[in-house]
């Protein structure tokens, strides 16, 4: 089967989907085509709802990965609990011994429970959608499942979901209030530090700036990759600091086609997107759907995907704000160029490291170790947005790409996304040493 | 760059720095009465999801008397035109009236004189088939729809704006869409076209005009951006819905399809949920300025540089005071939800000041749930002081559609707000000291484009920045005023008008008595009418 990329920003293409019979197909089959709708459509409730900047985001796929592979693992082809292996997860409830359940049914229920948790704050065409996906999946895969197994098999789907966000609940994360910016906030004193780059007023204090004190999943703090600083500020034309500053100047400057279409592939922007990890969590999907993985795998790699983007936002946050450094956009105006502008709208919080260099090195080595380093793969994510696919070799290359696509853009530094990629290589390392399927 | 705009960089170079220093004044707070309960404006615009959006006030005379007549959208319940039986002076009264108007599923109405007929039609854009109704007299109406050849289309209807081409005796009028309400699963992506409908030489209108692609849109605006003498279509589209999409401007090369400005020509890309359109000169370089409502991120759309000739706009809504982000009163510190959004100078200082209409979409928890309307008071700085609370003005209710509008003829602009799920509310403008003098002006013209859409009206009074405004039909959030245009001229008894009109040029500079109301034609003499 051909399976298009574009399938998964299209509406109709959406829906129709929906319309397949999923009951008489293989129940991998059945519970992967769940597995694809709801993250279909996660993928776009992050984006339509405003408090989804990209850590949000990736706290949401973390919990809803995990809840999918918790209540598959006991199934046919399940894998091992993630119950102390992750910070503070403790032995989740199993199922009824030798009670049958439908595995679809379970996966469902438990999905559709998740995605309304972590997207309770969607507007009200999110949860028109939730609502619609909910009744045409349940109508579809419930229909000649015996009474006891249904309810047994919702039972068991609510009690992994309860215990989960229950979990969640103590993370440091579950409230973001003000779409994430502070009541109030003190500037670092100092040239070299953050200050606002917009005029958009909620945007004058930095976006979250105590997610590295959030709870991470994988690694055991939130500093476990730390990072050496960056260069030492300096206005003196000889020094690094300055040197990174013009590099982001010239080139900005005399931009190609192809450096233009890098940075707009990459850019990845909240409430105009999916976000960085929904982007990466769209390459999963269309690799997933390539392969006709049946859905304990998909619930594997979403799990262990979703980690660890959320794990690479926990310390990739940890560092910013502990450097707290300047963005281009303001040295450059101040020190080289006052009329200077980035292609790119600067993200509203500090510098170093690159958030998006930080989660595609994470991402990229856990794809690496799901679907081989020499995987090569064709990523099609912003279709639906006018934007061309692209053709990677392997996921490192993506990741490289997706660092070097912010200094094209003309908001970060070489250091922030080549120390970014570093980070993202230590914590994807703690994903990749979960122990997951069988 | 010419010299009025040097002269209005100058201008406001020095105000803001005496603003910086703190040596401006604030402007004089009108105070306003809430007249709902006693006034007969008894209206609710009710619905769940596809009236979400719109929710509109049409806001016109269409019996003679000076003082407008509301028309307001229900959505679900039948939209109902209200007689204005005010006193001069006095309270606000209303009558519900049987106009031929009581139509349901309206999400918003403009008012215009389609025919040329010299008595106003109304635009009236629905969840479903959009209508033309003719001015009858005497505040009836009749579906002339079929008879204009107007296919209302059936679509999810949210925006209108009209214009007269060269050489047309009827308007070009423009209706903007929203979501394929069929999308109920992924609604995202799935918005339809806008369009446009063109008169036809036989009379009439022709077949709609697609105006592609649409990308979900709120407001438009027929608007001479660049004094060009050939207005373009502003297009404020909401970001929730589009992919791939931003705002627009469209413009009409002469015998040529319409086409959308690009970034070759300085278009820049601006992508915001895009709400409502308010214009008017704020600056005082003789361009209009935009003031885009949204959530969150409201912007102030000043040209940068109209030597140029490229529509590139500044925003200068922090600069200015005027983001109004969040509720500034309340215990609700969640971002604002900003909809209906007109410029009106309300305290007559002759100064536009800014009514924002505000409300939560829909139990969308990220944003305030109490979020109040909007008084924003210009100052001699240019910045803005919000006044709202002051004034007694800042409704909690969830607000969609608006007017600033003198609804009694004593020369105060008063508030109109459309709830949604809520009755409409209605404030008099009790003025109070420091309110300034005013004019009045109906623009007026013999057949075709009667109320001279698209004239500039220039404004010179005693020790005040120069006034210009350009006469529109559109923007708003679902819905506008036609009629007569109110200016504050300050301490000033009198003060000198010019009128641009379409077709004619700049007339001369007339001497015009304040406190007052003045009929303005072509090559005539200013008739004043007594209210």
């Amino acid at each position: 089967m051909t399976i298009s990329r574009r399938g998964f920003g299209l509406g109709l293409a959406a829906l129709a989907a929906m319309a397949m019979p999923l009951r008489g197909q293989a129940a991998g089959d059945a519970g992967a085509q769940v597995m694809r709708q709801w993250y279909r459509l996660m993928l776009e409730l992050v984006r339509h709802t405003p408090t989804y900047s990209p850590p949000v985001a990736s706290r949401a796929f973390a919990y809803t990965g995990i809840i999918a592979h918790e209540v598959l693992r006991g199934g046919p082809g399940g894998g091992v609990t993630l119950a102390g292996q992750l910070n503070e997860l403790l032995p989740l409830p199993e199922r009824e011994s030798g009670a049958v359940h439908d595995e679809a049914v379970l996966l469902n229920a438990a999905l559709a429970l998740a995605v309304k948790q972590f997207f309770a704050n969607t507007g009200p065409t999110g949860q028109r959608a939730m609502q619609a996906m909910e009744k045409a999946l349940t109508r579809q895969v419930e229909t000649g499942v015996a009474p006891d197994v249904l309810r047994r098999s919702r039972d068991f789907a609510e009690a992994v979901v309860l215990h989960v966000s229950a979990w969640s609940g103590a993370d440091r994360g579950a409230v973001v209030e003000n779409l994430g910016f502070p009541e109030t906030w003190e500037l670092t004193p100092g040239p070299a530090h953050w200050v606002p780059t917009s005029t958009v007023a909620v945007q004058q204090k930095p976006l979250l700036p105590f997610w590295g004190n959030v709870r991470p999943f994988a690694m055991p703090e939130g500093n476990s990759c730390p990072l050496p600083p960056p260069p030492a500020y300096s206005e003196d034309p000889s020094s690094e600091f300055y040197k990174e500053a013009k590099e982001v100047y010239d080139t900005v400057n005399a931009l190609t086609k192809e450096q233009r279409a890098i940075a707009a592939f990459w850019s990845d922007d909240p409430m105009l997107s999916s976000t960085p990890p929904g982007h990466w969590i769209s390459i999963a999907m269309t690799e997933l759907d390539l392969e006709a993985a049946p859905a304990t795998r998909w619930a594997a790699v979403m799990a262990r995907l979703g980690i660890t983007l959320a794990d690479a936002f926990i310390g990739c946050w940890h560092s910013k704000f502990e450097y707290d450094l300047v963005r281009p956009i303001t040295y450059i105006q101040r020190v080289i160029d006052p009329k200077w502008q980035p292609i790119l709208n600067t993200p509203p919080f500090p510098e170093y490291p690159s958030g998006h260099s930080t989660q595609s090195g994470a991402a990229a080595a856990v794809l690496d170790a799901v679907f081989g380093a020499d995987h090569a793969f064709v990523d099609g994510t912003h279709l639906d947005d006018g934007i061309p696919e692209r053709p990677f070799a392997n996921f490192q290359a993506a990741a490289q790409e997706a660092g070097i696509s912010r200094l094209y853009g003309g908001i970060h530094f070489r250091a922030a996304i080549e120390r970014g990629l570093d980070q993202g290589a230590c914590i994807g390392a703690h994903a990749v040493g979960l122990r997951i399927e069988a | 760059m010419n010299s009025a705009v040097i002269f209005a960089a100058i201008l406001t170079a020095l105000l803001l720095a005496a603003a910086a220093k703190g040596e401006t004044a604030d402007p004089a707070v009108p105070g306003f009465a809430e007249e709902t309960a006693t006034s007969g404006l008894d209206h609710t615009f009710s619905g769940e999801w596809t009236f979400m959006v719109g929710g509109g006030a049409a806001v016109f005379d269409c019996n003679g008397d000076l003082k407008p007549e509301v028309f307001l959208a229900g959505g679900t319940a039948p939209a109902q035109l209200f007689l204005n039986e005010s006193q001069t002076g006095g309270a606000l009264h209303f009558a519900a009236a049987e106009s031929g108007l009581e139509i349901d599923q309206v999400s918003g109405a403009w008012p215009l004189d389609i025919d040329g007929d010299g008595i106003t039609d109304l635009a009236v854009l629905r969840v479903g088939q959009d209508r033309l109704m003719r001015g009858l007299g005497d505040c009836r109406f009749e579906d002339a729809s079929a008879a204009w050849g107007f296919d209302g289309l059936d679509l999810w209807s949210t925006a209108f704006a009209a214009m007269w081409e060269k050489g047309q005796s009827w308007p070009t009028l423009a209706v903007g869409s929203y979501i394929d309400r069929t999308q109920e699963a992924f609604p995202w992506g799935s918005c339809t076209p806008n369009h446009l409908y063109r008169p036809a030489a036989a009379g009439g209108y022709g077949a709609p005009i697609g105006l592609t692609p649409g990308f979900c849109a709120l407001s438009i605006l027929f608007t001479d951006w660049n004094r060009s003498g050939a207005p373009s279509l502003r297009v404020s589209n909401d970001r929730e819905y589009y992919k791939g999409g931003q705002e627009q401007l469209w413009h009409f090369p002469p015998g040529a399809p319409p086409a959308l400005y690009t970034p070759e020509e300085g278009w820049a890309r601006l992508r915001i949920w895009g709400m409502g359109i308010a214009q008017t000169d704020v600056t005082g370089d003789g361009y209009p300025d935009y003031f885009l409502t949204s959530m969150a991120d409201n912007k102030l759309q000043v040209l940068a540089d109209p030597a140029t000739g490229q529509p590139q706009f500044t925003d200068q809504a922090f600069k200015r005071g005027v983001t109004a982000h969040r509720p500034f009163i309340g215990d609700d510190k969640r971002p604002s939800t900003a909809w209906h959004a007109e410029f009106s100078d309300v305290n007559n200082d002759g100064r536009a000041d800014l009514y924002i209409v505000k409300g939560n979409v829909w139990d969308m928890p990220d944003f305030a749930e109490k979020d109040p309307n909007n008084m924003l008071l210009q100052r001699e700085d240019g910045t803005f002081l919000e006044a709202a609370d002051l004034a007694g003005v800042a409704s909690m209710a969830e607000g969609r559609g608006g007017a600033a509008v003198d609804l009694n003829a004593d020369g105060l602009p008063d508030l109109i707000s459309v709830n949604r799920n809520a009755p409409t509310q209605v404030w008099r403008n009790t003025g109070g000291a420091g309110m300034g003098h005013f004019l009045s002006l109906r623009l007026s013209q013999p057949q075709g484009n009667r109320d001279g859409i698209g004239a500039i009206i220039e404004i010179r009074a005693k020790d005040l920045p120069l006034q210009t405004h350009e006469v529109t039909v559109g923007g708003g959030h679902g819905g506008g005023n036609l009629g007569w245009q109110h200016f504050g001229i300050g301490a000033a008894d009198s003060a000198e008008v010019r009128i641009t009109w379409p077709d004619e040029g700049a007339g001369p500079w007339q001497t015009l008595a304040g406190d007052a109301f003045w009929r303005l034609a072509p090559q005539a003499e200013p008739q004043r009418e007594a209210p």
